[in-house]
């Protein structure tokens, strides 16, 4: 009861610490006290498309900085669609950008203020994550907080370096990614090294398969200029990306099939090695479809609101499909090939080390 | 031939050669999500309620997921339940916390690839964000259930003696090993899709304070943040359901 207490205790003082941490910031922020619509239009394009367009005026009061508790007065146009633009309402906190300009004041909006929701989202998760599992559950966040920084170190690799083959940097980066989620779950261990072994030969014979393929079908109807936010060479970027994308489907599927044959090899210590190949396809068999579905799943979802743009644009479906979901598919087809390739590397691996051995942990 | 088709066929290939006949059900499997997902944005495009293809498009992708490629009646049943309640609370979570987060739409960072594109189409881009999140997280948690639920259901056949108390201790320790790995899939599935986007925010010098509230970094962290919640949640109703069942089970064969 106390603890439940502390909990909803713990998420009220982060939402009332969220919404008032203006002063935290360099930007101006401001809260708007009044909103008044000046005018109201309808459009329609070429495709027969309507929407409507409002301009509203917005009053907000800024609440930190050297212009705090300042009143400044801004139009806000806004469509309903909303594509790139928003309606504010009474209460909201929006970034502003305010420049002096030959002793003249300029402002402007900049942005709306997110942080709230992103942090109580967060507190969400920890708190679900600390009831099921206590402190292991804290564990697994950890695992992500630190790939997550490995990750931005590689990021920032990347952007100081500036290499021509910035591919083998993030090709890298997943490796370092393997050994370190795969030690901090299993610990160091015959089974983690067989772990990764499988996930190494699993990944790097579907990225050869894929690139094979392009190359034979000289990339014919993949786009990689397509990629959104691309600053570098597209293709060897979305080949990291995928890489990456690849790496936890595959270490999902080779850490479910060699825990199980090892924890087999410990209940039943005669147990062949053939046998053990066998029981580990049958666990593969049983996971690579649901496995496959998630990466699905992923990618596809991600591309829904191009997609929407180009087809309510007059656009094609072929067209449509090469231009927003085509690099999606390829990823998926790719990690697909993956984690069936790690079924029978992982089996294969697990029952050649354990098949002759005494003992699970020699 | 195109690159795609040919990745697809050597996928179908594989997935014979190490799965057999059961091998090519998870292929169709695959195929059939792809055109659910397909028509779901065909028909979102035509003006129908972005929520309500979503409801539809997720209980057949559920269907799809779990009964193709799983035998076993009692646990697959319990899964599949589980996940359709799973799918209406994170609606009931998503929908307003999109709202407040007002990230639906395009973000500044985009503006390259859409300057050519007239952005009053018409289209309710909220609803249209909400049907990504939801749909996103689906194949998580239909992983998650059918794990549990069947690694439960082995476990009870088992040990015919293991208590209630056990099935649900049991359940959080495959629940536990199944999140770590799963939290990685998706992370990694999700960043790495955002690895371009990282270089970016890093070129153009963002700073912490314009992370935390940009339209694309916040959208994306939330997106991984709602399946951690999904798969959580999944594996306690999963637990609870299977739990409740096997011991319906034995009070009938009991008395």
């Amino acid at each position: 009861m106390l603890k439940l207490l502390l909990i909803v205790l713990s998420g009220l003082i982060l939402y009332i610490f969220a919404s008032n941490d203006a002063f935290l910031y360099k930007q101006p922020v401001g809260k708007v006290e009044n909103v008044s619509v000046k005018s109201v239009s309808k459009t329609k394009d070429t495709f027969n498309n309507q929407d409507k367009i409002t301009v509203q005026e917005v009053t907000f009061k800024i609440l930190n900085g050297k212009y705090r508790n300042k009143i400044v007065k801004l139009r806000n146009t806004y469509s309903r669609s909303g594509g790139l633009d928003q309606e504010y309402k009474v209460g909201n906190q929006v970034f502003l950008t305010i420049k002096k300009h030959h002793g003249k004041v300029n402002s402007s909006i900049s942005h709306y203020k997110r942080d709230v929701c992103l942090v109580m989202l967060l507190w969400l998760v920890i708190v679900l994550l600390y009831a099921t599992m206590k402190l292991n559950g804290l564990k697994t966040l950890l695992s992500v907080a630190v790939n997550f920084v490995v990750f931005l170190i590689f990021v920032q690799l990347d952007v100081m370096l500036n290499l021509t083959h910035f591919f083998w940097l993030f090709a890298a980066a997943a490796f370092i990614f393997t050994i370190l989620s795969l030690w901090l779950v299993i610990g160091v261990n015959k089974q983690w090294f067989v772990t990764c072994a499988s996930v190494v030969s699993g990944t790097v014979i579907a990225l050869l398969i894929g690139l094979i393929a392009m190359s034979v079908t000289n990339g014919k109807g993949v786009h990689y200029e397509a990629l959104d936010y691309a600053t570098q060479s597209p293709k060897q970027l979305f080949l990291a990306a995928t890489v990456i994308g690849l790496l936890g489907t595959v270490m999902d599927a080779a850490t479910d099939i060699v825990s199980t044959l090892f924890e087999m090899k410990r209940t039943d210590e005669k147990i062949s090695e053939g046998q053990l190949f066998k029981s580990g396809m049958a666990v593969g068999r049983s996971i690579m479809g649901p496995l496959i579905n998630v990466l699905l799943m992923i990618f596809f979802a991600e591309t829904f609101t191009m997609a929407i743009l180009y087809f309510k644009t007059g656009n094609s479906i072929a067209y449509t499909f090469e231009w927003t979901m085509a690099l999606g598919i390829v990823q998926t087809l790719v990690s697909g090939i993956g984690v069936t390739l790690v079924i029978p590397c992982a089996s294969f691996l697990s029952a050649k080390v354990l098949g002759g051995a005494q003992d699970v942990n020699d | 031939m195109s690159t795609i088709s040919l990745l697809t066929l050597i996928l179908m290939i594989l997935m014979i050669l190490v799965g057999g006949k059961s091998g090519f059900t998870s292929f169709l499997s695959v195929v059939f999500n792809f055109l659910i997902l397909f028509a779901a944005v065909i028909l979102i495009t035509g003006g129908i309620s972005a929520i309500g293809v979503t409801f539809f498009a997720g209980v057949c992708i559920l269907a799809i997921t779990i009964f193709m490629g799983n035998k076993n009646e009692t646990s697959t049943n319990t899964a599949f339940v589980a996940t359709l309640i799973v799918m209406v609370i994170m609606l009931l979570l998503i929908v307003p916390l999109d709202y407040f987060a007002q990230i639906k739409g395009f973000s500044n960072e985009q503006s390259e690839e859409i300057e050519a594109f007239n952005l009053l189409v018409g289209a309710n881009f909220e609803t249209i964000l909400i049907s990504t999140t939801v749909l996103s997280t689906l194949g998580a948690i239909a992983e998650a259930a059918v794990a549990i639920s069947s690694g439960l259901e082995e476990l009870s056949e088992q040990n015919p003696g293991i208590t209630i108390a056990e099935i649900f201790k049991s359940g959080r320790t495959i629940g536990f090993q199944i999140m770590g790995m799963t939290f990685n899939t998706l992370f990694f599935g999700m960043f790495g899709g955002d690895l371009a986007l990282f270089i970016l925010l890093y070129k153009l010098n963002a700073n912490f304070g314009y992370y935390l509230n940009s339209k694309i970094f916040v959208g994306e962290c939330m997106a991984v943040l709602y399946s951690a919640v999904a798969v959580i949640l999944v594996i306690w109703i999963t637990t609870y359901l299977m739990g409740r069942k096997i011991n319906q089970k034995r009070k009938g064969t009991d008395f």
